[in-house]
């Protein structure tokens, strides 16, 4: 009943909050100026500018400008991207697919290192290994991933020749099929071996890094349940039926103090999706981050807004998943206890 | 105001339970130290942190300033792309003839700047908010936090991105853009604090006396939740300079100036090509500042955790 | 569960990388990397590839310069016009030109097939021309059609002639063979939604049906372009089919040719200093880039318009003493020798080393002479007061780096002497620079390349010319008047000898009354991997000045 009440009010509010981050977006990019920049050459006459002005109705009032521009979002027009040199919505499937996948696989690289990092940490406290894994975890969220790469790609690209740069070999790539975009979803799909393998090493590098700085937050919290988790009682009863240190962990402790770690994993999201923008201008990862810092810098201003719009929608539906999950977890445990 | 509750009879209000009081909060403060120099990770965040203020303290004597502007990268044009070693260039130079050594000393000020500039501004405004939120309630707590909703709903470097692209390349456009950004944080965290701590039993009995809300808030409300802003501060002063040099990195920044940011993506220009020295060296201060201030933040969080407090 | 899917998922990636390992190795085994195909990357992503749409110097050109053919072309080795889709160079000699210089005749190839399969006539050649001149889209360069254009007709299938609205010692060199000026195939534009005049047609932006070498194949956006080779072209056939790989980090593509995935690379100079000595890496260097690295002097400055730093009065570069005074006081040795790596020549003048009409007996500005400049700010009066203005341009290229040596050398001179560079975004330089009058004192950026004097008279020294006007040069020339009638002169000028003089005598005059300030003409170099064949570079192409259906690996 509690439950359903809570996430009957974060929906409701959903639609609000849309409304509210459209207006920032707007009236932000607005604030530095007319969009006007990026369709312009600099020989153009001031008649020329003129009917480009009209061409995009910025002769218009701002409020105006933006009922078109919320008009044409419901109508599933996001604008004309002056850097994609097409309609934002020709070019935004292919690039989120490709974000997508990077973010994913840069998830499971931080879920499996922070989980490890965190039990091995969380079994030793305040030993040695302890600060040691400590340092090692908070040091991927320290790193400035975009020097982080680059000495990567240094390393393991340049001089050893021993992964590749972008998303995927041309030949591989135009072999098969691409239903979603997806290229490790596709290769699956179109039953190639070679493709998989191909998508997967093209995804090594930049999941590395991306994933290496979300790492931090899962090892925290995976440490810090787990040395709660050994402080109860059932550990100790466990331990005093005889059972090895290492079962004990295994099959007790840490299964579950993975429970409250599972919410947190949501909490990275934020930061590998924003992760995205240095990381795929570094290893050359053709989705949305990089078509965005382009944006920005060439003030493409109708593929910043879609931009900002849309991960922040996605943000917060994940969000919303994220905290109703754990609402329900929380619930469980009052309840259990 | 003191005299109307002088009288009274309640221990807690008068002058000794004070200053006990006062020595309870200051043995937890000791505490607190204690727990902190116990963890070895902590310290070293500590030792960093103080040795970059140091350095950003000292840095007119260990580099001699770059006349008119000492925050502009000095600039030997007759010395372009020298190695490491270079007599007058101990870290070599960049492309543009800057010295390297120069801009690592000279950015942890500017570093130092962004980070108690944005740090300061962000946790003064959010404390602000979220404290009004938190205390009036009502129409007011539900407009500013639906407004901090918001905010908080675009990521933040993505935020941050924007208003500066918008605003355009300067140093001072990427303080602003990361202190809108970031004063949501405080504020939200301030409120639940606020609400949190104005229920405790001796707000309520400093309320029936009479006292005065500000009064109440100043001496009895904001101490008790100021600790979680700590920690959170802690983390952002590390957080903001790495995320500034994002910025930078995608080229917001203002060309030839000493920051740290700015010179690794400069300096990027040569990795490549095996002059790893323009940009390595100010990329390692970022990752030492970061991380020092991470280790501090994260040790003063366990350290504040009442779940592994005592244990 | 949970524990389930995380450890397949890593077993699968410790796998991947067991593979991904031996395909390396395999690949490294070859010679050659990615035989039969050029990977070339580029700097910039095009906006358009529609050559009645794209803007001179922008990325789409070197598209539509492997893609579509033009009337005539310029070949690899020198600046001379050769013949393409048009069988003959008109000339007054072989009478393809008219004796007034105002009819000129081109007799079209036979047998040419567009990439769609239809059919080049005359007629394909008047629509292109009249497309490009009807859409005339503002951000395009239609504009060089229509000031030169009276009529175009059809004569036969296999003859086109166009009449001038006035005779012009430039229409071959820098209309026939511009890009605005390729052939489009008529079947395929009518098909595809016509010709709307003022508003661009999106099937062409996106897609090319020309005669050229190359086929276009795909454009991925932000990723990258690819073409493949034409069989039934009606020359020499291409030999590898083309990936362009778009932008991304610079630093990224200078390693990129250091593995040997790219074959090409488009970068600053300084980067590819960084690669002399390279494993497997040939650096090319030969000729200049025709578009002059320069800073603007504006004696236009709207009333309180200029930043709030600026001390400097409105009419401070009215006076030709202070101009020359900036032209002496900046560091070009260290301009040279740092941000261009030494890839380049001083050249201090509006006409380009490698274009007709520049002579290089003329005096320049060359070497930094403190002391003149000093005596000039002193004469000016800005001596003991100094000044303090602003110079705008884009952030993160050879621009910016041009203004930190002009800041240096400026305040080096005098410390009461202040430039602020206010390095923008390019859009916001975009829309600053197209505003007029400019509200700024000073900005910088590289003039637009063509390959006649003529253009760069008109648009950068005529007082009544683009800029001209916009700067309000007239404000300024020591004889304006002067200026005007030589430039007017030359233009119409048909003998080669007396035209050449006029543009001497124009050069010893700017000498003393400089409007801009030249830094350099910037060195064409470019590295490439070793087993690529044929290798060569025209800068009167659209940079990067490659021709892909040249090259052989």
């Amino acid at each position: 009943m509690q439950l359903r009440d809570y996430i009957l009010r974060r929906v409701i509010i959903l639609p609000i909050l849309i409304l509210g981050v459209s207006i920032i977006v707007f009236v932000l990019t607005r604030v530095g100026g007319s969009p006007i920049g990026i369709y312009l050459s600099h020989e153009m006459t001031p008649d020329e500018v003129a009917q480009i002005e009209a061409r995009f109705n910025l002769d218009q009032p701002v409020w105006v400008q933006y009922i078109y521009w919320a008009r044409g979002i419901f109508q599933g027009d996001f604008g004309w991207s002056g850097v994609a040199a097409a309609p934002v919505t020709d070019v935004f499937p292919n690039k989120l697919a490709a974000t997508m996948e990077l973010a994913i696989a840069s998830g499971l690289v931080a879920v499996f290192l922070g989980i490890s990092l965190g039990t091995y940490a969380g079994a030793r406290r305040n030993r040695l290994p302890d600060h040691a894994t400590r340092i090692v975890a908070v040091s991927g969220a320290s790193l400035p991933q975009f020097w982080f790469g680059i000495l990567l790609l240094i390393v393991f690209w340049a001089n050893l020749g021993l992964a590749p740069i972008g998303r995927s070999d041309a030949s591989i790539w135009s072999s098969i099929s691409h239903p979603t975009g997806i290229y490790t979803v596709d290769a699956i799909l179109a039953g190639s071996i070679s493709a998989f393998w191909d998508a997967i090493w093209h995804l090594i590098l930049p999941a590395l890094t991306l994933g290496y700085g979300a790492t931090a937050i899962i090892a925290r919290m995976m440490r810090s349940s787990l040395v709660e988790e050994l402080q109860q009682d059932y550990v100790d009863a466990a331990r005093a039926k005889g059972l090895a240190e290492r079962i004990v962990l295994r099959r007790h402790a840490r299964r579950n103090a993975l429970v409250p770690t599972v919410t947190v994993i949501g909490l990275t999201f934020g930061f590998l999706l924003q992760g995205t923008i240095t990381v795929e201008i570094i290893f050359r990862w053709p989705g949305l981050g990089r078509w965005m810092a382009d944006s920005v810098l060439r003030g493409d201003q109708a593929t910043l807004m879609t931009y900002v719009l849309f991960t922040s929608v996605l943000f917060l539906l994940v969000n919303l998943v994220v905290d109703v999950i754990y609402a329900y977890l929380d619930r469980r445990v009052t309840l259990g206890k | 105001m003191t005299e109307s509750y002088k009288p009274s009879l309640q221990p807690w209000q008068s002058g000794e339970a004070r200053e006990s009081a006062l020595r309870v909060r200051l043995n937890r403060f000791m505490g607190l130290i204690q727990r902190l120099v116990s963890n070895p990770t902590t310290v070293m965040g500590l030792a960093v942190i103080v040795s970059m203020i140091g350095i950003a303290i000292f840095a007119p004597w260990i580099a001699e300033p770059n006349f008119p502007d000492p925050y502009q990268m000095p600039r030997d044009w007759g010395a372009v792309r020298k190695p490491p070693g270079t007599p007058g260039h101990i870290l070599g130079t960049t492309n543009v003839g800057g010295d390297v050594f120069y801009g690592v000393i000279w950015g942890s000020r500017k570093s130092l700047q962004l980070s108690l500039m944005v740090v300061g501004s962000t946790v003064v405004i959010g404390t602000i908010i979220g404290s009004l939120a938190g205390l009036l309630g009502g129409w007011v707590d539900e407009v500013l936090m639906r407004i901090v909703d918001v905010f908080l709903s675009i990521p933040e470097l993505i935020f941050a991105l924007a208003i500066a692209a918008v605003l355009g390349p300067s140093f001072t456009n990427i303080v602003f853009a990361l202190s809108v950004v970031l004063w949501v944080k405080y504020a939200r965290i301030m409120r639940a604090q606020v609400i949190q701590t104005k229920q405790n039993e001796y707000v309520d009995a400093a309320r029936v006396i009479g006292d005065s809300k500000l009064n109440i808030y100043l001496r009895d409300i904001l101490p008790n939740s100021i600790t979680p802003v700590t920690v959170q501060a802690t983390l952002d002063m590390g957080n903001v300079v790495l995320i500034g040099a994002t910025l930078s990195f995608i080229g917001l920044s203002e060309a030839g100036i000493a920051e740290w940011g700015v010179l690794v993506s400069e300096g990027q220009a040569g990795i490549a090509s095996g002059r790893w020295w323009a940009s390595t060296f100010p990329g390692l201060m970022i990752f030492l500042w970061a991380l020092a201030f991470n280790l501090v933040g994260d040790g003063l969080r366990d350290a504040l955790d009442p779940r592994t407090e005592g244990r | 569960m949970i524990q389930l899917n995380w450890r397949t998922g890593i077993a699968g990636l410790f796998a991947g990388t067991g593979i991904a390992l031996s395909m390396t190795a395999s690949s490294l085994a070859q010679e050659i990397n990615n035989p039969g195909l050029l990977v070339h990357a580029a700097d910039d992503e095009p906006t358009t590839l529609d050559p009645a749409q794209v803007e001179p110097g922008e990325g789409g050109e070197t598209v539509i310069l492997q893609v579509y053919d033009r009337l005539l072309d310029i070949g690899p080795a020198s600046p001379e016009l050769i013949p393409s889709l048009a069988t003959k160079v008109p000339s007054t000699d072989n009478g393809l030109i008219s004796e007034d210089g105002m009819i000129y005749t081109f007799p079209i190839r036979g047998g040419v097939i567009f990439h769609d399969g239809s059919e080049l006539t005359a007629h394909d050649v008047k629509y292109s021309w009249d497309r490009a001149m009807a859409m005339d889209l503002p951000e395009g360069n239609a504009g060089a059609l229509i000031d030169a254009i009276d009529s175009t007709d059809v004569v036969d299938d296999y003859t086109f002639r166009v009449a001038l609205k006035e005779p012009s010692a430039s229409f071959l060199n820098s209309v026939v063979v511009s890009m605005v000026a390729s052939i489009v195939s008529e079947d395929a534009v009518e098909a595809n939604g016509g010709i709307q005049a003022g508003s661009p047609n999106t099937f062409m932006a996106g897609n090319m049906v020309g005669t050229g070498p190359y086929k276009f194949a795909a454009w991925n956006r932000n990723e990258n372009i690819q073409l493949e080779v034409f069989d039934a072209y009606w020359g020499d056939n291409a030999n590898l089919d083309v990936r362009i790989e778009i932008g991304g980090d610079p630093d990224v593509r200078v390693l990129g040719l250091r593995a040997g995935e790219f074959d090409t690379v488009e970068t600053d100079p300084s980067f590819i200093a960084d690669l002399e000595g390279a494993e497997g890496v040939t650096i090319y260097s030969g000729g200049l880039l025709l578009e002059p690295l320069h800073i603007g002097f504006n004696l236009n400055i709207p009333e309180s318009a200029l930043p709030d730093e600026d001390t400097i009065p409105a009419n401070f570069f009215h006076d030709p003493r202070v101009r020359q005074a900036f032209n002496y006081a900046f560091d070009y040795e260290a301009f040279l020798n740092g941000p261009l790596a030494g890839y380049g020549e001083f050249n201090s003048h509006y006409i380009p080393i490698g274009i007709f009409g520049h002579d290089e007996n003329a005096p320049r500005f060359a070497a930094q002479d403190l002391a003149k400049a000093e005596e000039l700010f002193r004469d000016a009066g800005y001596w003991d007061e100094g000044f303090s203005v602003s110079v705008i341009t884009e952030e993160g290229n050879l621009f910016a780096l041009m203004c930190l040596v002009l800041k240096d050398s400026i305040e080096k001179l005098n410390p009461k002497f202040r430039i602020n560079v206010l390095a923008v975004a390019e859009s916001v330089f975009d829309d600053a620079h197209s505003q007029n009058p400019l509200e700024y004192a000073m900005w910088a950026k590289n003039a637009d390349p063509a390959a006649d004097p003529d253009f760069y008279m008109q648009a950068y020294i005529h007082p009544d010319g683009e800029w001209g006007e916009v700067h309000g040069f007239s404000n300024g020339y020591r004889d304006g008047e002067a200026v005007a009638s030589l430039i007017d002169q030359a233009a119409v000028e048909l003998d080669p000898g007396k035209r050449a003089a006029i543009y001497s005598e124009l050069q010893t005059l700017l000498y003393e009354d400089p409007m801009w300030l030249i830094a350099a003409q910037e060195g064409v170099v470019m590295a490439h991997r070793d087993w690529l064949k044929g290798f060569a570079m025209q800068p009167l192409w659209p940079r990067p000045s490659l021709k892909f259906a040249l090259f052989n690996k």
